[in-house]
């Protein structure tokens, strides 16, 4: 008979769920980061890359699925957290959210032969740097969160936090504006495309911008976790 | 009196081999809690927490353990209605024992967070009630015990509390954490020894026939302090930062100087361990030999004698020797969370309320009240997640422990009335 235990401490202390969210934001960015290569396959009318780069997406979203749903596994509602037990699982969503949005855009550009207009080329490219910059700005400031378990959400540790959530604000603002002016660019060639492929464009633009989004609505709710 | 006279020594042997029997299990569950968190935070190896228990283990046992001793062995049953019949005392203790001992077996297989502690005050209630009557059990102390299961935890926690948030003012929310985690260090390590030592050598030696007056307590409790904080200086201050740590976790290298301090907070473990837990297992053997030595003097006016305390110890380490590292490996392997620093105030704030009870003679449970250490540091929001149904399975087995205990110490009460006649 295997002998166990009438120790209560190894059950008490449970796998921090900020080193999960960690890890599940790890690979939400590897997703993000296969939209500027995706978007060069497309450009340089590479169909064989676009679809090597969406099974790779696929892969890193796959990934990030199976840690969120071992998270939430792992999440009963007797765990004592340093926060909202449902702030977490909202912050969760919106990383997972990006993931699902990187792999939305891929099978658009599977699913359909899709041209990048010559128009929208520069817009698109500023775009997809805006992103990656907004996305690694998100995750910086979700690499924080173990430190800011070590200080109890205080003191330098929560000043350098709400400064990088000013960043992802101030990054989300200037996104706003290209998509503003991406979409306008659209708009005045829209007549000398194919019509459904306009309306896709639309659509892609509308994705790109949602993780945008959702790096805001994430550093939203570290704010709470702060404000606590 | 002519069965004490008859079989005096096959009592005495069974009371030894029960008393192993139960320190041996202490060892094999117990011990090893209070050990796990330094191996979990890797700041003692396997081997070298099994070196560390040996030695802090006796010196808690032979130094301190004698006072909840003494509660266990005459405070919680009152035998003057049954002086003319001193054997029934020996059954009820060898029974307690047994029960206890049984008891924490039952338990460990399931692996229900009970304590030892608690199996052997409710097996000597049960004794008394049948034994003796009820009135026989000394109802007012059993309050005072089973206030202090409460409140010990809640003390610990507090202390583990402001020791997190000491770490935090002094050391992590500063412009140099790390050269001040190097320069504070020694200070903790000295309240380590300064906090167990004075605890321990104020008016708590008379056993070893030392007594030292207030003063000369807290001047040796203060060179036991600077002595630890020293040893403690010479580990840390070579200390370096390492920038590639620290960029995966800015507070890798700060945390290096707390993995050396949870060596000192693992010795303390071990002595407040000692100072409490033995007398769960030696309680009742001495009470058996004061009885058989003395010929049947039930009220125990002799003083304990020195080799039972070492018996227990003894069995206690035997008990981790032979089960206890693995227990403690998985304990180790399961706490990493729990980094140096936490590890370090909770183990800090744990081992210092397990000393303070057991001076005031009242037996706590370790492992609960570091429980309730960890609790603080969560209090303090520096933990990830901590599992309360494990605090609602503590108490649960509270529930069931002191029934169980009991019930078994009555069966087994009788059972021994009818072997010996």
């Amino acid at each position: 008979m295997a002998m166990k235990t009438t120790n209560p401490l190894a059950k008490l202390v449970r796998k921090s769920p900020f080193k999960q969210l960690q890890e599940h934001m790890r690979a939400v960015f590897s997703c993000v980061s296969m939209l500027p290569p995706i978007f060069d396959a497309l450009k340089k009318r590479e169909t064989d890359q676009v679809f090597e780069f969406a099974t790779e997406i696929s892969e890193c979203e796959s990934k990030a699925d199976r840690i969120k749903n071992e998270f939430r596994l792992h999440m009963p509602k007797t765990l004592f957290l340093p926060v909202d037990r449902r702030d977490l699982l909202a912050l969760l969503n919106e990383q997972d959210g990006i993931a699902d949005d990187v792999e939305k855009i891929s099978q658009i550009l599977t699913s359909r032969d899709m041209a990048v207009p010559k128009e929208i080329k520069t817009c698109l490219d500023e775009l997809l740097e805006a992103t990656m910059e907004i996305s690694s700005k998100a995750k910086l400031m979700i690499e924080e969160l173990d430190e800011l378990v070590q200080v109890g959400f205080g003191g330098r540790e929560h000043d350098k936090v709400i400064e990088m959530i000013g960043g992802v604000r101030r990054s989300e603002h200037s996104i706003d504006q290209i998509q503003y002016r991406i979409k306008r660019a659209l708009f005045a060639v829209e007549d000398y495309l194919n019509p459904v492929s306009v309306v896709f464009w639309y659509q892609i633009i509308e994705i790109i911008g949602n993780i945008s989004d959702r790096a805001e609505n994430m550093s939203d709710r570290l704010l709470l976790f702060l404000s606590k | 009196m002519e069965i004490i006279a008859a079989y005096g020594t096959a009592m005495m042997v069974l009371a030894i081999i029960f008393g192993l029997y139960m320190t041996w299990g202490v060892g094999a569950n117990d011990l090893a809690n209070a050990m796990g968190t330094s191996v979990g935070a890797g700041a003692v190896t396997v081997k070298q927490a099994i070196g560390i228990a040996i030695v802090f283990e006796f010196a808690g046992a032979i130094l301190a353990g004698g006072h909840v001793t003494k509660t266990i062995r005459k405070g919680i049953i009152d035998p003057t209605t049954i002086i003319d019949r001193p054997e029934i005392l020996v059954y009820g203790m060898l029974a307690a024992l047994l029960a206890a001992a049984v008891w924490l077996m039952i338990a460990s297989f399931k692996g229900w967070p009970i304590s030892t502690t608690h199996s052997i005050i409710g097996a000597l209630v049960g004794f008394g009630i049948v034994g003796i009557g009820p009135e026989a059990v000394n109802w007012g102390k059993i309050a005072t015990v089973v206030v202090s299961w409460v409140v010990s935890p809640v003390i610990g926690g507090t202390i583990s509390f402001l020791l997190v948030m000491s770490t935090r003012y002094l050391i992590f929310n500063t412009e140099n954490p790390l050269k001040n985690a190097k320069r504070y260090a020694p200070i903790y390590i000295f309240l380590v020894g300064f906090v167990i030592s004075l605890v321990t050598l104020f008016k708590g030696l008379k056993h070893l026939h030392i007594d030292l007056t207030a003063v000369q307590s807290f001047g040796a409790a203060i060179c036991i302090g600077i002595l630890t904080g020293f040893i403690g200086w010479l580990f840390v201050r070579n200390i370096e930062e390492d920038s590639r740590a620290d960029k995966e976790f800015h507070f890798a290298s700060v945390e290096k100087v707390f993995t050396p301090m949870m060596l000192f907070t693992a010795c303390s473990m071990a002595f407040a361990h000692g100072s409490n837990d033995v007398a769960n297992g030696i309680g009742p053997l001495a009470a058996v030999f004061s009885i058989v030595n003395s010929g049947g003097e039930v009220m125990q006016q002799s003083d304990m004698p020195v080799w039972i305390l070492f018996l227990g110890g003894t069995g206690i380490v035997a008990g981790l020797v032979t089960l206890g590292y693995r227990v403690m490996l998985t304990v180790g392997t399961k706490i990493t969370e729990l980094t140096p620093s936490r590890g370090f105030c909770a183990e800090l704030a744990a081992a210092s309320t397990v000393v303070l009870a057991s001076r005031t003679g009242l037996p706590v449970s370790t492992t609960h009240i570091l429980v309730g250490a960890v609790l603080g540091v969560g209090l303090a929001r520096g933990i990830g997640a901590l599992d309360l149904r494990v605090v609602m399975n503590i108490f649960i087995s509270w529930l069931f422990t002191l029934p169980a205990g009991a019930i078994l110490a009555m069966v087994f009460f009788f059972f021994l009335k009818g072997v010996f006649g």
